[in-house]
Order: C-alpha cells, then structure tokens, then sequence
C-alpha cells in the first residue's frame, strides 16, 4: 500500500504544471514527445487534493479517537469506562498477538511459505525467555535478546534443512516441527517446568498490568518500525521480487535460499520476542498453551487481516486475540442474543466465527482486513475518501507461491 | 528388548492401519485437486461425532449409526468441495492448503462448541473384548476390524479404478482438459473423488474413535491425532501412489511406535521426535517417496 502512496505522491507534483503543457504539445507536435507515464496513473485526480480545514480536523479528531483508543482507555485515563486487570490483560495479549502476526506475514506473505508451526517459534521465545529470568534469574531486558537470538537461530537450523523444499512439503516440515516441539522439546521438563508451569516475574516498573500493557505496545511499536525498515531495505526489495517471480529474481542476482532464509529467520525473531512477552503474560507457562490449534488460530489472524499490509495484520490479530475466550463478545455485551439464538457461549464465537471469516477471505474479499480499511486509512493520511481505494491487484492472497 | 520390539511393530501396524486410511484419502485428493488437504482427519472427526449421536445419543442401532457418521463425513467432504475448492480452483496451492485447514479449524470449532458440556466422550465398540495378545499386546477385536476394512477398502479402490467411473477419474487428473474433449465432467468427477476421500476419513474416523476416549480435534490433533502421520504416509507413497499410501501408513505406525520404547523412555513425546526426523530424512534423501512406482499407479 505504502508503494502506492510514493508513486502517486511524485505523480502527483508534476502535474501541476505538467498537465496542461503536455496536452498542447501532442496538439502541436504530434509524436515528437511522449507523455508522461505517470499522467495516466492519476487521471482520476486532476489536481493534487487537498483536505479543506474541516477535513483536517475531521482526521485530526479520528486519530485523537484512535490514540484514545489504544492508549487511553487501556489504562483507564480519560475513560468512562473503568477497565479491570482482567480486561487489560487481553489487551495486552493483543498487542502480542499483533507481533506474532506480524511474525507470520513476514513469513506467508513477503515469502509466500506458510508454517504450520508458528506455536513452536512462540513457544521456544517463551521458554527460553522463562529459562533466563526463573532459572539463571537474569533480567527481563537481557532475556528478550537471548529468546529473539534462540528463535532465529532455530529458525536459521529449521530453514537450512528444510528450506530446500518448497510450497507444500515445507508446511508440512513445519507441522512435525511444531508437533515435535509441542511435545519433545516442551516436554523437557528441566527446560519448560513440565505440567505444573511457570510463574514467570515482570520486569521492575513493569508488574502492574496497566504498565505492562504499555510495554507490549511498545514493543509492537519497535516490531513494526523494524518490520517497515527492513522491508525497505536491499533484503525487503529482494523478497518482493522474489515473491512475484523467484525464477526471474534469481536471473537478476538475487540469491533465492539466502534471502528466503533471512525473512525466515526474521520471522523466528519476531515470534520469539512475540513468546517472551506471552510467557510474562500469562501468569502461569504450561506447554499446553502451544498446541496446533494456536498455529491454526496465527494462520487465520494473518490471512483474515490482509498478507502485506501491517495495518490490516495488526487489526486482525487484535481481532482474534480479543475473539479468543469470547473477550469481544463480552466487551460488546452480544453473549445473551448469540446464546439465546444459535445457543453460541461466548468462548466459542471466535473458533466457530474465525474460520468462516478465513474461507470468507480467501473466497471473496482476498485483500483482507487490510484491503476493506482502506479507504478509510486513505482517508486518515490526508488523502480524498475513495471507496474503490486499496482494489489493486498487489493486494491478493491468490500470488502467494505454491 | 525383543518382546517390546515386538509389541511396538504390532501397535504399529494397528495404528498404522488408520494413518492407511487417511493417508489414501490424502493422496486421492492431490491426485485430483493438487492440494495437501488439511481437512482429511476432520472429515473422520465429523464423522464420529455423528456416528457418536447417532449410536449413543439417539440409540440407533449401531450399523446405523455408522451409516449416519460416514454420511455426514461425505456430506462434508462434497460441501467442502463446492464451498471452498471449487471457488479457489484457479488460485495457488498455498491458498488452497490454507482453505483446507479453514475447514479443519471450522469443523473443531463446531465440535468444541456442540461438546461443550461433556467435552470427552467414549463411543462404544463395534464388538469388545480384546481378540489376541501376540508378545503380550493386546488386539481388540476392533483393531482387526480396522485392518480387515483398510484391506477391503484397498481391494475395492483397485477395483474401481478400473471400472469406468475410476478410469475417467484418472483421466480427469492426468489432463482436465482433455477429460473434458472427450466427455468426461472434470467437475463431477472432482466432487466424486472428494466424496470418496470424504467415506476413506470417515471411515478412519469411526474405527478408530472407540480405541480411545475422544474430544473435539480428535484426529487432527487430539489423542488419535492421524493428520501428520497420514501425510507422512502419503509422501511415503511419493503423494500419488495409492499401494504407497497404504505401505506408508503401516510404516509410520510402526516408526512412532519405536519412539515409545524404553530407550527413550526418560523423555515424552517420543512418536512425534521420531515422526519429526523421519519425514526430514525422507523429504531430503528421497523426496519422490520410498514406494514409487513408474506406472500410474490404481
């Protein structure tokens, strides 16, 4: 999407004067200049547009609602709504699983590989970052590089011996390896603590839920300016063109296995600070937590919120992380009227309704999330509102690679 | 050591006996969709949960019952191909597996949701009684039940890929095109390949749903958990060989079996490690599966 905005943006500049000019010269001259490409990108917006000034206090006051939002009311500061620890617990737990998403799409969507074991790499962050604080009783601040660092360098083994497949026999490589993780490797119990779990300690200032809250956010926020860079970056460009076409890309000089490898160990990175921060979440570390329905649920929340687009990721995962034990439903008091018509309890509603809104994505609305907000985020940065915006075709599940 | 050994190859074929039956289901449907179906072992949950209402919540009689079951494994297997592969024909096969495990994922919800109050569930056998203890590990009669209908499902599949109905499905998978020239529908054709791999899960489903207690997920990830080994199976096959498959599930069986011995005692989840290293050494010594055959194989 970003893409889009810096074509139209320089598209946008020459025209001004440009425009007019052009149209005289073909008059004239005929074929002796070719006009510009640019000019019939933008043929829908004459002129460069400009919100009036109660446009601008228009958006102003939806990204003030926004921050309020995500900043305000989880901490209960100008809130009239008094949220319990409880319910900022799930926030929390959203902010992770926006890392965790953002995690799988470097994965599923820059790459087009897809993990069935995405519960394994969170799990390993968890663990080992549990390890370092409980039993060599380091500091949080040194356990998050330590589990980022184990969870590339498993993701870096796993890659090396399996990245030699692809599409559908590498998913399945993953789905033994989160299998083998769930059980073998979680159920070392001088590793993990076996079934009685972990209680593992917040980090100092950060014990409270309310602050740890803004920790999460914060890492989320470190996660996605990384994301955004490296995806700018020489790395990024050559898993773009990978994605597109490995065949061509490998003819202009991109090395498929080692940039493949570098997103996949990214990814492993991101999942396992992901883990770190789930494992100081939840009160209580038990292996259980990393089944494969968890891999499931990581799939969903990636695809349903649009590959490619870290807004749309974001607000997918946020989506099924408040889905998961009916946090939604609750919040919007909608149990009574699904329990008394289709007899749906609340813990339910996101396992039933996830999958539907996954084969409705992939099905009907391939863009996701990601694609139906955007007009809308158009609109935010300052842009016409376009209901036809964000319909391009590098928006779709359907290229990513078998 | 050898009386271990031997009661971990015959648990091994038993076990081995179910993945066979998911394993050929999943090679049916790469065969005519080119899709890893991750909704295969779902279709034999479904399954069991009907057969479980029908035989013990609405005491139908028991074959009934099963009837009931392995209708409602087709009845999804079709709904899944109408509603999901069909509209996604034309997109890649990554989106495709995705859809599939949206149908698994469906499916587990539904179930979580319609057991929640007795989440585990026993379903009755089909006879009782444990029917021989060869090295002291004991067969149920439904065990030998299970082998006797992979090996008459086995027989039949043979057959019936040489009646018309299974020439024009090979027909069809080799080159849909040219199926169509000369007057076979690639679309019925598809829907019959999905309802038979539908009745294979199924079938998994409600032999082997009484071994064990059973919870929502129970063959996708539950305690019956046969998706991964039957993949396994199915790559053992090389993904197209149907006699592979079958090869490949009583493989596997055994292979997690050996994770059990007490040689590996002092650690848990032994099955999945081996599982795990198996399928690496084979994708990566021989990718093309261990029982490939150059022929097309029925």
């Amino acid at each position: 999407m970003s893409d889009s905005e810096v074509t139209t943006e320089i598209a946008a500049e020459p025209l001004d004067g440009a425009a007019p000019e052009t149209t005289q010269e073909t008059e004239a001259e005929g074929t002796r200049e070719m006009p510009p490409v640019v000019a019939d990108q933008v043929d829908d917006e004459v002129a460069p547009f400009r919100p009036s000034i109660v446009g601008w206090l228009a958006r102003g006051a939806v990204w003030a609602l926004l921050a309020w939002v995500v900043f305000a009311i989880p901490g209960n500061y100008f809130s009239p709504f008094e949220l319990g620890v409880s319910d900022v617990g799930h926030a929390s737990k959203a902010a992770i699983f926006a890392i965790i998403g953002l995690s799988l799409n470097v994965l599923i969507g820059y790459t087009g590989t897809i993990s069935f074991g995405h519960q394994a790499f969170v799990g390993v962050g968890a663990f080992v970052s549990a390890y370092v604080i409980v039993d060599m009783g380091l500091e949080f601040w040194l356990a998050v590089p330590i589990a980022a660092g184990v969870g590339g360098l498993q993701a870096a083994l796993l890659g090396a011996i399996s990245l030699r497949l692809t599409g559908l026999y590498f998913a399945l490589v993953t789905l033994a390896y989160g299998l083998f993780a769930e059980e073998t490797l979680f159920g070392i119990t001088a590793f993990t603590g076996g079934e009685g779990g972990k209680n593992v300690p917040r980090p100092l200032g950060f014990e409270n839920d309310y602050t740890f809250y803004y920790l999460c956010l914060a890492f989320l926020a470190v996660v996605l300016w990384v994301d955004w860079r490296l995806m700018r970056s020489k790395g990024g460009r050559a898993l773009q063109a990978l994605r597109e076409n490995p065949r061509v890309a490998s003819s202009y000089g991109i090395n498929v296995k080692v940039y493949t490898m570098y997103a996949f160990i990214i990814s492993g990175v991101f999942a396992s600070i992901g883990g770190a921060l789930l494992a100081q979440q939840s009160t209580f570390l038990v292996p259980e937590t990393f089944d494969f329905e968890l891999a499931l649920i990581f799939i969903l929340m990636t695809v349903v919120g649009g590959l490619r687009n870290r807004v749309g990721v974001v607000i997918g995962s946020v989506i099924f992380a408040l889905l998961e034990e009916g946090t939604l439903v609750h919040l919007l008091h909608l149990e009574g009227i699904l329990d008394s018509t289709i007899g749906l309890p609340a813990e339910f509603f996101g396992l039933v309704i996830g999958p539907i809104l996954l084969l409705l994505t992939i099905t009907r609305f391939p863009g996701g999330i990601g694609q139906q907000i955007a007009p809308l985020a158009q609109w935010l940065r300052g842009r016409r509102f376009d209901p036809h915006a964000g319909k391009v075709r590098e928006v779709e599940v359907s290229d990513v690679r078998a | 050591m050898t009386t271990e050994l031997g009661i971990a190859v015959v648990n091994g074929i038993f076990a081995g006996s179910v993945y066979a039956l998911v394993a050929l289901g999943i090679v049916l449907i790469y065969r005519a969709s080119g899709v890893f179906n991750f909704a295969q072992a779902e279709f034999g949950t479904t399954g069991l949960f009907a057969a479980y209402a029908g035989v013990v919540l609405w005491n139908l009689p028991y074959w009934l019952g099963l009837l009931f079951g392995l209708a409602a494994a087709v009845a999804m297997g079709l709904a899944t191909e109408r509603l999901v592969i069909n509209p996604l024909r034309n997109s890649s096969r990554v989106t495709l597996l995705v859809g599939t495990a949206g149908v698994a994922l469906a499916a587990i919800g539904i179930q979580f949701w319609q057991s929640n109050e007795q989440p585990i569930r026993e379903m009755p056998k089909i006879v009782e009684g444990v029917a021989l203890q060869p090295f002291g590990a004991a067969i149920t009669w439904q065990h030998l039940i299970t082998l006797g209908v992979l090996i008459v499902v086995a027989l039949a599949l043979a057959v019936f890929f040489r009646s018309p109905s299974g020439v024009a499905i090979q027909a069809a998978q080799q080159d849909g095109t040219a199926a169509e020239l000369v007057g076979i529908s690639v679309r019925r054709v598809s829907m019959m390949t999905w309802a038979i791999a539908a009745l294979l899960g199924g079938l998994a489903g409600v032999l082997s749903g009484p071994n064990l207690t059973f919870t929502a997920g129970h063959l996708t990830f539950g305690a019956g958990a046969a998706l991964l080994p039957g993949f396994m199976a199915a790559v053992l096959g090389g993904m197209r060989s149907m006699p592979g498959a079958l090869l490949g599930g009583i493989v596997v069986g055994v292979i997690e079996q050996l994770g059990s011995l007490s040689l590996f005692g002092y650690m848990s989840g032994g099955g999945e490690m081996m599982l795990f290293f198996f399928l690496l050494i084979v994708l990566l010594l021989r990718p093309q599966g261990l029982f490939v055959r150059k022929a097309v194989a029925a």
